[in-house]
């Protein structure tokens, strides 16, 4: 355990002292802010349009404003947003050894090379989770601040599940882009990667097989009150679970038997 | 344990490309081992080998008698290593880099850190974040962390690389001390020729891959060639007077070459011979091949 816990250390300090911990927190927070700001427009569009806060052309169809609303709109982009902001966090603390040339000071040590993996897979894990709590107690906090109706316990409970699984699933898609940026030796190929399986995320779900894709399969599942929360089932689930393993296994692997020869 | 080292018919190919072919090493404990080829020649692959960065396409590697093998299977307690140009965590200062890996290598000493600071000079720098440091001073957090674990055996490419020449002198010294009195062996390759020569008690030359010489420092010396150099105001008399007397007589512009045993032997005879001849040496020395010669010669760099 001490030997995970110190490599774990390691990464963390790595990681506290990057500019990519701030920027992706700030990037984030965008998030429940942008979500405030749609909720006093919605509640008001003819006192928002006189202080010039939309346009007069603005049509606005993108629901009532309510908590319910709210927290879809965070949890989908928690989902879609976090598929992104995940994804880079994964690329950077995988692909920087590569890019900075430290991975070959990882490779010849008395702490196995599956713990180092281990660790970092350790530190995603929690950073990810961090984030969209952050994000779910900022947007309670903005919620009350801008005076949304609607709140229930029992819906604030049901959300903050939503948005923990949907964290979830997205973490579970972090170990492929991972193996990305071991392979790839950097950051481009796993943020490639990420940008083509959302492409192909959306063309899934335009042709109805969404569910069955992984990549798809958070943002279906944060969309568990709208109409297409019926089409997620536990092969969703079993898509993710099998990419997660795929990506571990892989991830894993490279780390124990590829050449290191740069 | 006989070797600190020993490889048996290591090879590496990528493609069509031998980078290393039936390389047999052979270090003993406390050797300094200077490891030269010219770029390209498999120095770092015949390195990340031992280190069990890449794995060999045949043949075995063993290190302070444990075999390397997959998962990075090894030793690396007892080993401190120093691969190709030093990295760091450019946003860690130099404290915190060393930090990392003394925790990764359990080091139970907690002064370890600073005592490696002490010893490379990185002092003033402890606190200064790595991506600002110079090439000079980076490579010496790159020795430090090398150090940090007080290893038995080190494992260094080019470890005078981006230094300047009071540092290059002050790593010799350090690396000398090691192996003198604590018994570190030493595996180091370079391309600085003369500190090979300088510090290695063993030479290996490695050329396209294959290891072509390893020899002891003294059988080195015996093999390298030597010649007479001698420098007067006439050359043209001085060499008739010597040809006159026997001797083969090369010259260039400045100076006379004489190649024979005979010359080398008995410098003063041919001293005699130009005084005689009215054209005296204003300088006259027995000069042995440096390991630059040597290695060029025999890698046939240079005839």
């Amino acid at each position: 355990m001490n030997v995970f816990l110190s490599a774990f250390w390691a990464e963390s300090l790595k990681a506290h002292r990057s500019k990519i911990s701030l920027l992706t927190t700030i990037g984030f927070l965008i998030l429940p802010l942008a979500g405030g700001l749609f909720m006093i427009i919605l509640k008001n569009p003819e006192q928002a349009r006189a202080m010039g806060l939309i346009s007069t052309k603005a049509q606005l169809t993108v629901g009532v404003a309510d908590w319910q609303a709210f927290f879809g709109m965070l949890s989908q982009g928690i989902a879609a947003g976090g598929a992104i902001v995940f994804a880079l966090i994964t690329s950077w603390v995988f692909g920087r050894e590569f890019s900075d040339h430290t991975a070959k000071e990882l490779l010849a040590l008395p702490t196995p090379r599956w713990v180092i993996v281990g660790a970092k897979f350790g530190l995603i894990a929690l950073w990810i989770l961090g984030l969209a709590l952050l994000i779910f107690v900022v947007g309670l906090g903005v919620g009350t601040a801008v005076d949304i109706p609607g709140w229930s316990l029992a819906l604030g409970w049901s959300s903050f599940w939503t948005v923990l699984l949907t964290t979830l699933l997205n973490f579970m898609l972090m170990p492929l882009v991972a193996w990305f940026a071991s392979m790839g030796r950097g950051y481009l190929p796993p943020l490639g990667w990420t940008i083509l399986a959302m492409v192909f995320a959306n063309i899934f779900s335009v042709l109805g097989w969404g569910d069955w894709f992984p990549w798809a399969v958070p943002v279906l599942t944060s969309m568990m009150y709208g109409t297409r929360a019926q089409d997620i089932g536990l092969h969703s689930y079993v898509s993710v679970a099998l990419t997660f393993i795929a990506g571990l296994i892989l991830t894993f692997h490279w780390w124990r038997s590829a050449d290191q020869s740069r | 344990m006989n070797f600190a080292i020993e490889t048996n018919g290591l090879s590496k190919f990528y493609s069509q490309v031998r980078a290393v072919d039936s390389v047999n090493l052979r270090v003993k404990p406390g050797e300094i081992y200077g490891f030269i080829g010219l770029n390209g020649a498999g120095k770092t692959t015949t390195i990340r080998a031992l280190l069990g960065m890449i794995r060999p396409s045949a043949g075995s590697v063993q290190v302070l008698g444990q075999q390397v093998g997959p998962n990075g299977r090894g030793p690396w307690s007892r080993v401190g290593h120093l691969v190709e140009q030093p990295a760091a965590y450019p946003e860690l200062t130099v404290r915190e880099n060393l930090e990392i890996a003394h925790r990764l290598h359990h080091i139970p000493d907690k002064n370890a850190t600073a005592r490696v600071i002490e010893q490379l000079a990185l002092a003033a720098y402890a606190d200064r974040k790595a991506g600002i440091l110079s090439t000079g001073n980076l490579q010496r957090l790159g020795l430090a962390r090398a150090l940090l674990h007080e290893p038995e055996l080190l494992i260094l490419d080019e470890p005078a690389n981006g230094l300047d020449p009071a540092g290059v002198v002050e790593i010799r010294e350090l690396l000398a001390r090691l192996a003198h009195e604590k018994g570190v062996t030493v595996f180091m390759s370079s391309h600085i020729l003369t500190e090979v020569d300088r510090l290695a008690t063993r030479i290996g030359i490695i050329h396209k891959g294959r290891l072509i010489e390893e020899l002891d420092a003294e059988k080195l010396e015996a093999l390298r060639s030597h010649r007479l150099e001698i420098r007067t105001r006439d050359l043209q008399a001085a060499q008739r007077a010597l040809a006159k007397a026997g001797f083969a007589a090369k010259a260039n512009e400045s100076t006379i070459f004489l190649n024979d045993a005979r010359a080398i032997a008995t410098p003063e005879e041919a001293a005699t011979i130009l005084v005689n001849a009215g054209t005296p040496p204003f300088r006259l020395a027995v000069e042995q091949e440096d390991l630059e010669n040597y290695f060029l010669r025999l890698t046939g760099e240079k005839t």
